[in-house]
């Protein structure tokens, strides 16, 4: 790998090749991505993603078109003709610049090696087509398969490959290249917490073995020391969409993979007080009466009022804890509270009959 | 709209799409508790586990999920879900925006995206419960839809009828018609357990004091009225 240079920037294919077909399809998936009401049309932070992704592909860049997508889930692609989508899920579970490097690094690694014509090729039936075709979003449904869906339909030496390539595409563009471990633990703490544990995802279908990547991705970050993380710059960028995303977490439902996450997002230097009311009200929709989440929520929802800026739901939440132990006057002053700071929430009539409901 | 249409015809044709029965007018039962009055007639489709499913124009165009009795720790979404994904099963103490979290975590399963427009106090199946509307951007076609439910808990156990389309066309066209169809709706009371019986006749001796029987859950004291 440390004589592993870059290609030269790949040219538009014969359109006759099965490779120029191929082109042609991701073209069209990109034309119907560019107008889709899933492109997270933010220009700020779209930049901020296709610098990170053109200082990993340095000659690359031109090729590379970075489009973000607001959808929950864990996920990045790069297609052949340059098309390279970046869901709201893997955003927000990213703790700095460099573990979303980390992602794009392995995608370009994946571009770069063109493993997709690889994978093309090797697909002799219409149902592997179709998963190959899952890979690049150009499914709709490919989020059913979970939290990894677009990364695990490439074969377990081809992820090897694009790893090591992105380890030094991050090392090459200053990025501690450390950081892309943590990216591989941190999922695995998330899928390990499901309640049916790792055995049935496919992520280890065809993924390296847990350790074996884990120790490869070490042995990467020991040969390439050094580097940022971009941590505060990172966060900053994501702030103003931590509401929206962390909303589409909670109602995710998938409770355990949510409390896994959100317990070591509260240690990020920013957002504290989010990040806590999600986990709290993570908690109260998981409760069952007797059970200690309710009890968890109460602390987190305290805890995010303590951190200070907590969104409004917040109060919503203690109020309905406080309305189910029967603790009226908590709950009404919480509910109160709730409506004062979102007297337009959409369930405000709601809230307002509990109040009315709580003075009888 | 042409795309669109290819869509849809692509999807309904390959899908095997099972084929529906007509639901008349008049007064209709679904499952055991819940007796709708349709004013117009809608199109069922096979299955009805653990939601009925109605729709006036066909799938994917336009779904009415139709719940009756759900029970506590009973998921809403269909059996055999082959992803790894946590079912979303209905509580018997959960709220009424507990309630909606769940049928929003069910319509987003997908990586569709949903927001919550509205969630209020409503009459349903006869007593007090509760309405929600919301937008939905289907993750497989992109199509914008609107959604309208409505829910109660009564006896522990969960009716609701959530509809969704389009919001361009269908869903204005249906909107009056689904409506009309929640204000129909009537519970029926739960079928007396023997051991209930001793229960039963205490509640009507209350209920000749003008005194209600005890409430399984905060939900359902509220969809009675009932002060706590």
């Amino acid at each position: 790998m440390p004589t592993w240079q870059p290609p030269p920037r790949f040219t538009r294919p014969d359109p006759a090749s099965d490779e120029g077909g191929l082109w042609a399809q991701m073209d069209r998936a990109e034309a119907n991505l560019r107008r889709s009401p899933f492109r997270l049309r933010d220009a700020a932070l779209e930049r901020t993603v296709q610098q990170i992704a053109c200082r990993l592909g340095e000659a690359h860049c031109p090729d590379i078109r970075v489009y973000l997508v607001h959808t929950p889930y864990f996920n990045a692609s790069m297609a052949p003709n340059g098309m390279m989508q970046v869901w709201s899920g893997l955003m927000l579970r990213t703790d700095n610049e460099a573990q979303l490097a980390a992602v794009l690094g392995h995608e370009i690694g994946h571009y770069l090696q063109r493993h997709s014509l690889e994978r093309l090729r090797d697909a002799k039936s219409r149902s592997a087509f179709g998963q190959f075709a899952g890979m690049f979003g150009a499914i709709g449904l490919i989020a059913q398969f979970g939290a990894i869906a677009g990364m695990y339909a490439y074969s377990r030496d081809q992820e090897s490959e694009a790893d090591r390539i992105g380890a030094l595409l991050m090392h090459r563009a200053g990025y501690d290249v450390a950081e892309a471990a943590k990216v591989w633990s941190n999922l695995l703490l998330e899928v390990q917490a499901r309640p049916n544990g790792s055995s049935s995802s496919p992520l280890f279908a065809t993924h390296p073995p847990t350790e074996d990547r884990e120790t490869a991705l070490h042995e990467l970050a020991a040969r390439y020391a050094g580097g940022a993380s971009g941590e505060a710059d990172w966060l900053r960028s994501i702030s103003t969409f931590l509401p929206t995303w962390l909303n589409d977490e909670i109602k995710r439902g998938q409770h355990e993979e949510s409390i896994a996450f959100l317990t070591r997002a509260i240690a990020r230097p920013a957002g504290k007080a989010e990040y806590l009311f999600a986990r709290g009200e993570v908690y109260r929709l998981r409760a069952r009466s007797g059970d200690s989440d309710q009890q968890s929520a109460l602390d987190d929802f305290r805890a995010a009022i303590a951190a200070g800026n907590e969104p409004p739901e917040t109060y919503r939440g203690l109020g309905m804890i406080y309305r189910a132990r029967k603790e009226p006057a908590a709950a009404q002053a919480s509910f109160a509270r709730y409506l004062e700071l979102a007297p337009k929430a959409p369930d405000a009539a709601m809230v307002r009959s509990y109040i009315e409901e709580l003075r009888t | 709209m042409r795309v669109l249409f290819v869509v849809l015809l692509a999807a309904a044709l390959g899908a095997c799409a099972p084929m529906p029965s007509k639901v008349d007018t008049g007064s209709k039962t679904v499952g055991e508790r819940m007796v709708l009055k349709p004013d117009v007639a809608w199109n069922e489709l096979p299955g009805g586990t653990p939601a009925h499913v109605w729709t006036m124009e066909g799938l994917p165009i336009d779904q009415l999920f139709i719940y009756s009795g759900i029970k506590d720790g009973e998921a809403i979404d269909p059996a055999g879900n082959s992803s790894n994904a946590k079912h979303f099963r209905f509580r018997s103490s959960m709220q009424a925006d507990e309630v909606a979290s769940l049928f929003e975590g069910l319509l987003t399963r997908n990586g569709s995206t949903f927001e919550l427009t509205k969630l209020e106090p409503a009459s349903f199946g006869g007593g007090k419960g509760f309405r929600f509307e919301y937008t939905l951007i289907r993750k497989a076609d992109n199509v914008p839809l609107s959604g309208l439910g409505f829910a109660a808990v009564n006896g522990g156990q969960l009716f609701a009828v959530v509809y969704n389309a389009p919001r361009m066309t269908f869903f204005p066209r249906y909107e009056a018609r689904v409506e009309q169809l929640a204000q129909s709706a009537r519970i029926l009371p739960a079928p007396a357990a023997p051991v209930a019986a001793a229960a039963a006749s205490q509640a009507a001796r209350d209920s000749q004091l003008g005194r209600g029987p005890p409430c399984a859950t905060p939900m359902e004291c509220n969809s009675r009225g009932v002060g706590r």
